[in-house]
Formats: C-alpha cells, structure tokens, sequence
C-alpha cells in the first residue's frame, strides 16, 4: 500500500464541503433574519438593505455566495445519483427500508437542485433591481415571483436544516444518545424559520397591494 | 390454532441455467416462540427442499442469517414471527454476491475488506512467553469490546444507501472495526496511518449520515458515533497544512477522550 | 477436479482450527483452512463464559495455579483423562491467554478496590489487590477450587477468534470458506489431505497437504435438543472414522448442559450460576443445595444435569407445552450486572424466549452441549493410526477432558491445544523432505465422493430430513443423560436400521446446480448416524457409571474395570463400530478418589504400582 499524501484534493473534499456547508447555513440563518424583520417594520429591512448597500457588502457578499453555493454543489455532486440506475436504486431502497433518514437524503438531493437554480435567478433579479427595499420585493412578488419563493423558501430551509443535523451526525457532534433531540430542535427550527419566512412574504405582499 | 403465515421468498440460483428471478410463496401454520428460522426450516423439510438460506449459531451469535425481512435487512434467527404481519417477504442482502435464493456470499466480502483496513493490532513487540501480561484498564477493555461486538452480519452494508450506489464503500461495519483499534492502546497506528485507509469517498468520507446502519444493526453498537469519531480524526488528517496545527492537535484529541 | 496444495490443510477455522493455522503459518509454512462457514461464525464465536487458566490475578483466583487446575480437570474428567495431557494443558493454559492478550483480546481486566461478588445466590464483599490492577481477571466456573476462569463480558468465544481471525489475515492465510470435507486422502499409511464439495457450486476440490488438522468441533447435532450450531455435525470425525484406520475416542462421553433454554435450546452461559444465579423448581424452591450441599449449582455440569434430571422426575419440574423444565434465577443480580457481564444471556432471554431476565424467571433444562469424545490423538494432537493426520479442539480427543469437562476448560482447550499441536505440526513438517503427492489416491477418494453422490441421486428411498430426525429421536429417546441396557440396546437396534435406510436415501429437490442444501446435509447423514453408533454402541459397552456417562444399571465408577478409553474403529461394511480399549492415562498424578461432588460409589481398582505414580513436576 502506498501511504496517501495528507496533502492528497481528493481527500480534502469532504471537509471543503462540510465547511461550505456550514458557511452557506450560517448565511441562511442570517439572511431569513434580516429578511424577516419586515415583520416588526418594512423600514427595519429598508434599512438594513440601505446599510448593506453603501458599505458595499451586499454587492460584494452576492456574487460570493453564488460561487460558494456552485463550490458546495460541485463538491456535494459527486455524492449525487447522477450515475446510471443510482437513482433508481436509492429510491427502491429507500421506500423498501421505510428509514426516515434515508428518505431526507433525497430531500436534500432535489432541494439541492431546485437551490442551485433558484439561487441564481434570485441573486440575478435582486442584484439588478437595485437599491434593496421592501417596495422593490413587493412589486416583484405580485409580478409573479411569489410562485418561486412558495417553492425556493422552503427548499432553503429543508436544505439547510437538514444540512446542519446531517454535519452533526457525520461528525459525530450529534450521538446516538441525544440524536432525539437534535431531531427536534432542528425540526423545530426549520419551522420557526419557515413561519418567519411566511410571515414576512404575506407582509410585503399586503405592502405591495 | 395459529395464524396462516404466507411467505413470499426470493429465489434465484444464479449458477442453475434452468433458474429465472421471481418471488414465490408458502404457507404454514404458526406455532408460538416461532422464529424465521423455526419457519425457513420448515419450509425446506416439508415443502421445498431447493430452497437455499444460511443459518448458523440460530441465536442471534454468529451473523450468518442476514436477510431482508419484509424490506428491512435483520437476523432471520432472532426474528420471531408474532411480531410481524402474517404476509412475509423475504430477500437475501443486496450488495452482496448472490448465492442462492436467501444465501449470499458475505465471507469473501468482510475477509476484502478486513484486509484492506488491516483488520489487526500492530505492534513491533514480540511476545514473551515469560512475562506477565500488559496492564489494561478494565473500562477501556469493556469500551474496545463493546465495538468488537459486530458479528459482520452484513446488515448495516445492506440498509446503507451509500453501499447500495458505490459498491466500493467499505461500510459502517470496517468503519467501527478500525475505531475499535483506534482506541486500543495495543496497535500503535497513528491518525495519519488509519487516514491512509479510510481518508477517502470510499472509506469514512463516503458516508452520508444516513444512520440506517445504526438503526438496522442487530447488536445495537453505535456504529454512527464511531463514523463520527474516525471521520473527525481522518478530516483533521485531511487538512495537514492548511489548519493551524495546534488547533488541529486541540480538535483531534477529543475522539479519544470521548465515546 | 480443481486440486490445491499445501504444507497444513486446517479443516476447520474456528479457534482450534485457526490458532493452528496462525503457529504454523508463523513458522513460514504454507496454510489453507477449509471452513463450512466464513470463519468468523464457526461455532466458537458463541461460547461465551470464558476460558480456564491459573493466572491467579483476581482475589478470589489468589494462590492457584497450574497444578490446582490440572486437579479440579482431573477430577472433572472422573479420572477419565490423560493426566499427562491434562498437566501440559493447565500448564501451558496461562502462557496461551497472555498470548491472546498479545494479540489483541480485550480480556476484562482486574480492578483494585472493594467489589460485591455473588455466591451461591449471596452477595459478598471481597478487596481485589492493588498491585494487580488491570492484569487478566478471572470469574467462578463450575466444579473449580478458584475463580480462574479469563473473560471477556460474555462474548468471550466471540472476542477471541475475531482476534486470531485478525491474525489470520495478518499472516495472510488462505480461507477457503463454503468447502465441506467429504473424504480424507491417505494411502493406508499417510494422510494426503482431503477432499471437500464447495459450498457456492457444488464441485468437488482436491486439497493435498504435508499435514492435516481435523479441527470441525463437536457433533452435537446427532441429538435433536443441542446447544451445537447447525454445522457441528461431527463432519471431521466422520472423515476420520471413514478411513477404518483411525479410532474415535470416547465417543459415548457426551456432556449436558444445564441451563439450555426451552423452547430454543439456545445456551445461556454457565456464567450465570458463576456470578450466583440459583435454579429453582416448580415451587421456586432453591432445590440444588439439597443434593450438592457444598458445591450447589457450581458442581460439575454432569451432575448438575442429573440432579435437575433427578429432581424434574420426582414430579417438581416446570410443565410447559414444550416439555418440563426448571427456573434459572439471576433476578437478584440486578439490572446494571444483567445488562453488561451478562448481556448476551439479557439479549438471548428478550429476543427469543420473550422473558425478562431483570425481573422473569428462565426456563432452562439440561441441554446437550459438548463431545468430550472424538479423533483419538496423542499429547502432540497426531492421530492414531495416520501419520500426518492432527487433530485438535472439540473435535479431537486429546483427551484432557475424560468423561466430563469442566466449563471454560474447553474454550481454553481449543488455543492451548491449537499452540501445543501447532507447535508440534510444524516440528513434524520440519522434519520431513517436501514429499511428493500422487494423484492416485486424490483420484480414488474424489470417485468414491462423486460415487455417494450418484448414488444419492438415484435414490427412491427417504430423504436425508427424516432419516436425520428419526436418528436424533433415537438418541434423545435412548441414549439421553440417565443411560440403562435395555434402552442402550434398543436405540443400537433402531440406529442400524436407520443405518440401512440411508443406504436408498433420496433427494427430494432433485440436486440442482449450484449450491444445494440438502445434498450437503445428505452427505452427512450416513456418517452422523454412524457417530451416533458409536457413542450408543460404546456407551452400551461400558458397564459403568463415569463423569458425563451415567447408567442407571451400573451406578458405581468402576475403577477396576472402566478406568480406560474406548477407542471405536469402523470397518468397511460392517453396521456397528468395532471396540478397542486403552488405559485412561499412562500414568498418575493425582490417583483416582472421590470428586468431592456427585456422590455415587466407586469401585476401587488395583492400587497404582510406584512407577505409575509421579509428582506434579516431574516428567515419566
């Protein structure tokens, strides 16, 4: 056997993944945050969106995360069923073995998809259709962006949350003796996230009629 | 008067030219205690003597009988019949290499893959009949024989989807088996001589978290917390020179000192 | 035919089979173990109390050594042993665990302090040593002066031989698992090796070897309520009784075991009365001290399973659906004992008898468990008869154990035997030219396989299902634990007939290609059939009462007479074993007396001429 030099990229995927990962779910948890505090007030998020914008982070932090979030899928993808039957066969598996963790890789696969894609119109039309106001997002809700976000949202947050059990179980953070309550809080919080995320869409559609 | 039992079993015998896959079925009467291998013998001493499976220490000791019972892998053995439905589908193990019907080649599977983790202690000292034997804590003993448990049923390689799509994933159980002489003051590998073995898609970095390993395993060993330990350490191993090496050292102790 | 060749062929690959393999492949020898099984599920992996070795570390183990072992065996054995054997197994037994522990076992290891141990059902209080913190501890086993016996939890067997497997893939040795050995090769004078029928196609494989290791373990499965896992079916021995040349030994002592589970038959470790688990009867009477007011429930298993077999004829047994029984209680040793020294016997008593060993009661009753007889072998583990031939383990009869072997002795048995034996193999290859095989012999043995299995295909008669259970009906029937003429006779006669009728055994599936079932179950039966002729034949032979051996019509050990082994030969044709007897053992070190438990009388032989008579220490 020839020892594998530490140094070896194929081996350090993993961690680029995992550490993207991570980055990508603090970033979510910030951004539905900022984004949900249109729910205390609209010029809250003005606000932010206005202090983002001069100190140039925003414009800086957008194309970033894109790269990063092509980065995490490019890593992540050669986990993905692309091969021949691969599909197939997780998903026979999958319904036979009636495991709800296999079943959430899957969730993870497809959210990972409709993400990829989503992210990239999102950051595009966000980007151009500057400056960042609630206004902004209103007028583009009712021009038939709110079909994305009903699907885009939770897609995040699946992903994300998921995303963050799975790191904890794949490290070990997560053990077999608290893996129960890691289950629920994570659930937990994919909710309280989710009913943020709908509170403050159902508030700025209602700013733009 | 028992329940009607109804198996539904896979049979196919790859080497017989006359044999196709299909599933078929048998019925019999249910007594109490009865187990899948109370009920397979039966099946082929009174109904049908082809029938292949594979039965062992028939107490749950040996791991020869891992089947698919009703899509969920299990030891045939230690599966009695009041617990299930009175419809039964049995399947021999995926991943493995058929061998007929319910039995599948598990040994040459495990003796590959314990070669290729170097399944033993390593050690440059020589035994001396004359001395006495190393002292060992009691408590580490007990810890390295909780993941010597593993019977290599095969189960946790069938219920894991990662070994269903990548046949070279070497599998929870080569996993555990390396923790157990990862902590075994014995064999004196370091973290950089286990990352040569499994630091990679095939070995710990393969795995997805699934958990269905531990859900499925019949000796209930936590074969997740071990995958989390190995790959922590082989992750820290990954990233020689990119880490601060005093962070690196900090995070790479806690494996040991846990589990 | 597709023919291998190597220095040592092991048949065998469980612990006595693999040690074997691991001293001569340490050596530079060439080695192939053939295996029914991958190794890792031989039968080895589920002992699970421990193995018997006089390392003294623990307190209630201080002061032994080999020489108090080699004593509690002897007397064990009912002076049935070879005590010169018996002497170099105690001796060496402690070497052979450190050895282990070498090589990786996790024995459980002492801990200094004040501990609460169970005797008799009794907690007491005892303080393990300071000094002997963290060497190799020790727990009670039945029928010894010391608690003496290395384990690992109870998962002892299990530990063990995934540590020499380990071994084994260090050293590189070749496994050949799926083989079944059919025929041994020998030309009269010589073994040659074997031939085996492949599990996976059903082909037939040539193995030719400068040395062959029988080491395939008991034949428990002649009897229908065994402990034995489904291969230990005595194929070795069949093997070697084939060749008309090499004796079985002892075949009538067949040991019960107490505490086998009823409905499973499943075995629940005789670590569970070690660590003061009591057994009651119908009236969850403690009835054990009654008979054996010193020893208890940790007399030696034969008596044990008679005084439970005693006890459940005089009308105090458990009624069940599945036959009587009696209760084993190990309630009192609370759940954190229960669910990690005796966690195997908690997953055992949940998962198939449906019973909560924390707070139910047991049901056990005594269980056929272990052949005390097989290949007759000298101290070095060489067959009589067959130069080249070895054997070791359950399946040899080396003979340490007599008529009655102690709990954890034969675990132990297995790497003392497979180091001692092993050792010898290789001094014997050592001193022998690399030889040449013919294919002469090869040609002829692998005909006469492929000859049975025509034959088999032929046949219109019963199938191999139903001769098998008419023969372990048989032996339950007649040749059970309580033995008497009348009965022994009858289960002879029945044992020929059946004998007879396998003679047109039939297939009923057919043999199809590829592995088959029941054509390798088929090839067994006329050869476990003649096994359990010779342990009915013998035990009809021998008007005696000794260790596991008990009849009903000769109460008394009969030291005059009986102190001697059988030796049963097979010739060619004939329907029973023909009987040949040697002295027990070539000397004595601790002459023939009282066990100390058991009661029965004795009959006094001739006292031992001097020269017969030798200290401990000092060699013949």
């Amino acid at each position: 056997m020839t020892p594998r030099s530490p140094g070896d990229v194929r081996n350090r995927l993993d961690f680029w993944q995992a550490l993207s990962g991570a980055c990508l779910a603090l970033f979510i948890c910030v951004h539905l945050v900022l984004e949900g505090s249109v729910v205390l007030s609209p010029s809250i998020t003005n606000g932010i969106g206005w202090l983002l914008e001069v100190t140039y982070a925003a414009q800086i932090a957008a194309p970033l995360i894109v790269l990063l979030i092509l980065f995490h899928f490019w890593i992540a993808a050669r986990k993905m069923p692309f091969r021949a039957g691969e599909l197939q066969i997780f998903v026979v598996h999958s319904k036979a073995l009636r495991e709800p963790d296999t079943w959430l890789w899957l969730v993870q696969v497809f959210t990972a998809v409709i993400i990829l894609a989503g992210a990239f119109f999102h950051v595009y039309t966000v980007m151009t259709d500057m400056p960042i106001t609630v206004a902004g997002s209103a007028r583009r809700l009712h021009s038939g962006w709110l079909l994305f976000h009903a699907v885009f949202l939770p897609s995040i947050i699946l992903h994300t949350g998921i995303g963050i059990y799975r790191l904890a179980v794949k490290f070990g953070v997560c053990r077999k003796s608290s893996r129960d309550r890691w289950r629920r809080a994570v659930w937990i919080g994919m909710g309280c996230y989710l009913a943020l995320g709908v509170c403050a869409l159902t508030r700025v559609w209602f700013i733009g009629c | 008067m028992g329940r009607k039992l109804t198996f539904e079993i896979f049979r196919y015998t790859p080497l017989d030219p006359a044999s196709t896959p299909h599933m078929q079925q048998y019925t019999l009467e249910e007594h109490p205690s009865m187990t899948l291998f109370i009920a397979l013998n039966q099946i082929r001493e009174m109904h049908d003597a082809t029938l292949q499976f594979d039965f062992c220490c028939r107490a749950g000791i040996c791991g020869s009988c891992g089947m698919v019972i009703n899509g969920r892998p299990g030891l045939a053995c230690h599966t009695q019949t009041r617990d299930l439905q009175d419809h039964i589908t049995l399947h021999p193990l995926p991943v493995f290499k058929l061998l007929g019907d319910l039995s599948v080649d598990t040994g040459t599977w495990f003796r590959n893959v314990g070669t290729k983790i170097e399944s033993w202690i390593h050690t440059n000292k020589e035994f001396d009949p004359e001395a006495q034997e190393e002292r060992m804590d009691n408590a580490l003993a007990n810890r390295i024989f909780e993941l010597d448990r593993c019977v290599e049923c095969g189960c946790c390689v069938a219920a894991c989807g990662t070994a269903r799509m990548r046949e070279d994933f070497i599998g929870a159980t080569a996993i555990n088996r390396l923790a157990r002489f990862y902590i075994d003051p014995r064999d004196n590998r370091t973290p950089a001589d286990y990352y040569d073995l499994i630091g990679d898609d095939n070995g710990v970095f393969g795995c997805m978290g699934l958990l269905a390993c531990d859900n499925v395993c019949p000796k209930q060993i936590p074969l997740q917390d071990q995958l989390g330990i190995m790959r922590r350490m082989s992750t820290l191993e990954s990233v020689r020179g990119i880490l601060p090496e005093f962070l690196r050292k900090k995070l790479q102790g806690c494996g040991h000192i846990e589990a | 035919m597709q023919t291998f060749y190597c220095d040592v062929l092991c048949m065998g690959a469980g612990l006595a089979g693999e040690r074997v393999a691991v001293e001569a492949a340490q050596a530079g020898f060439k080695v192939i173990c053939l295996s029914i099984v991958p190794p890792r599920r031989s039968h080895s992996s589920a002992a699970q109390g421990g193995m018997q070795a006089a390392l003294g570390n623990s307190i209630m183990g201080e002061g032994d050594c080999p020489e108090i072992h080699f004593k509690d065996t002897v007397k064990g054995s009912d002076w049935g042993c070879d005590q010169e054997v018996a002497r170099l197994f105690a001796t060496t037994a402690p070497i052979a665990m450190r050895e282990m522990a070498w090589m990786g076992v996790p024995w459980n290891r002492v801990v200094a302090g004040e501990h609460t141990y169970y005797k008799g059902g009794k907690p007491f209080q005892a303080t393990e040593k300071a000094e002997n913190e963290g060497l190799i501890h020790s727990r009670a086993f039945g029928g010894t002066a010391k608690w003496r016996t290395c384990y690992t939890s109870d998962g002892t067997g299990h530990a063990v031989l995934f540590t020499l497997d380990n071994r084994m893939l260090q050293l590189g040795v070749e496994v050949h698992d799926r083989m079944q050995a059919e025929a041994l090769v020998h030309d009269g004078g010589h073994c040659l090796g074997c031939v085996a029928r492949n599990l996976r196609t059903g082909e037939l494989t040539g193995y030719f070897a400068r040395a062959t290791l029988i080491a395939t373990g008991g034949f428990g499965r002649i009897y229908r309520a065994t402990t034995n896992a489904v291969i230990c079916d005595g194929g070795g021995q069949i093997t070697a009784l084939d060749t008309g040349i090499v004796p079985l030994g002892n075949m009538e002592a067949v040991q019960f075991h107490p505490t086998g589970t009823v409905p499973t038959d499943i075995l629940v470790t005789e670590g569970c009365r070690g660590d003061g688990g009591t057994l009651l009867d119908v009236n969850e009477y403690r009835f054990m001290p009654d008979y054996e007011p010193e020893k208890a429930e940790l007399a030696s298993r034969d008596v044990v399973s008679r005084r439970m077999t005693e006890h459940m004829r005089k009308g105090f047994g458990v009624k069940s659906p599945y036959g009587e029984h009696l209760w084993l209680d190990i309630r009192h040793l609370g759940e954190q004992h229960i669910t990690t020294n005796l966690r195997e016997v908690y997953d055992i008593c949940t998962h198939f008898l449906g019973v909560d060993p924390i707070r139910q009661l047991i049901p056990v009753r005594p269980t056929q468990h272990y052949s005390m007889g097989g290949v007759r072998v000298n101290k070095d583990g060489h067959a009589y008869g067959l130069e080249g031939l070895f054997a070791a383990g359950e399946a040899a009869c080396w003979d340490m154990h007599g008529f009655n072997r102690l709990g954890g002795n034969s675990l132990a048995e297995t790497v003392v035997a497979g180091r001692i034996v092993g050792k010898k193999i290789v001094e014997f290859l050592q001193g022998k030219d690399a030889g040449s095989f013919t294919a002469r012999h090869m040609n002829a043995a692998a005909g006469a396989v492929r000859e049975r299995i025509d034959a088999l295909r032929r046949g219109t008669g019963e199938d191999c299902y139903a001769l098998r259970n008419a023969m372990q009906d048989v032996m339950m029937e007649y040749v059970g634990i309580f033995r008497n003429g009348k009965d022994l006779q009858t289960g002879v006669n029945k044992l020929q007939e059946i004998l007879e009728r396998c003679k047109n055994m039939s297939l009923k599936g057919g043999g199809r290609p590829g592995p088959d079932g029941e054509l390798a179950m088929a090839l067994r039966v006329p050869g476990m059939v003649r096994l359990a002729l010779c342990v009915a034949y013998g035990a009809l032979m021998r008007t005696e009462s000794r260790g596991a051996h008990a009849r009903e019509d000769y109460p008394e050990r009969n030291d005059k007479d009986w102190l001697t082994r059988t030796l049963a030969y097979w010739k060619e044709g004939d329907t029973l074993p023909t009987l040949k007897y040697e002295p027990a053992t070539p000397f004595f070190i601790l002459p023939p007396g009282d066990r100390g438990y058991g009661g029965g009388k004795i009959i006094p032989g001739e006292s031992i001429v001097e020269d017969k008579l030798l200290p401990f220490g000092q060699d013949a």
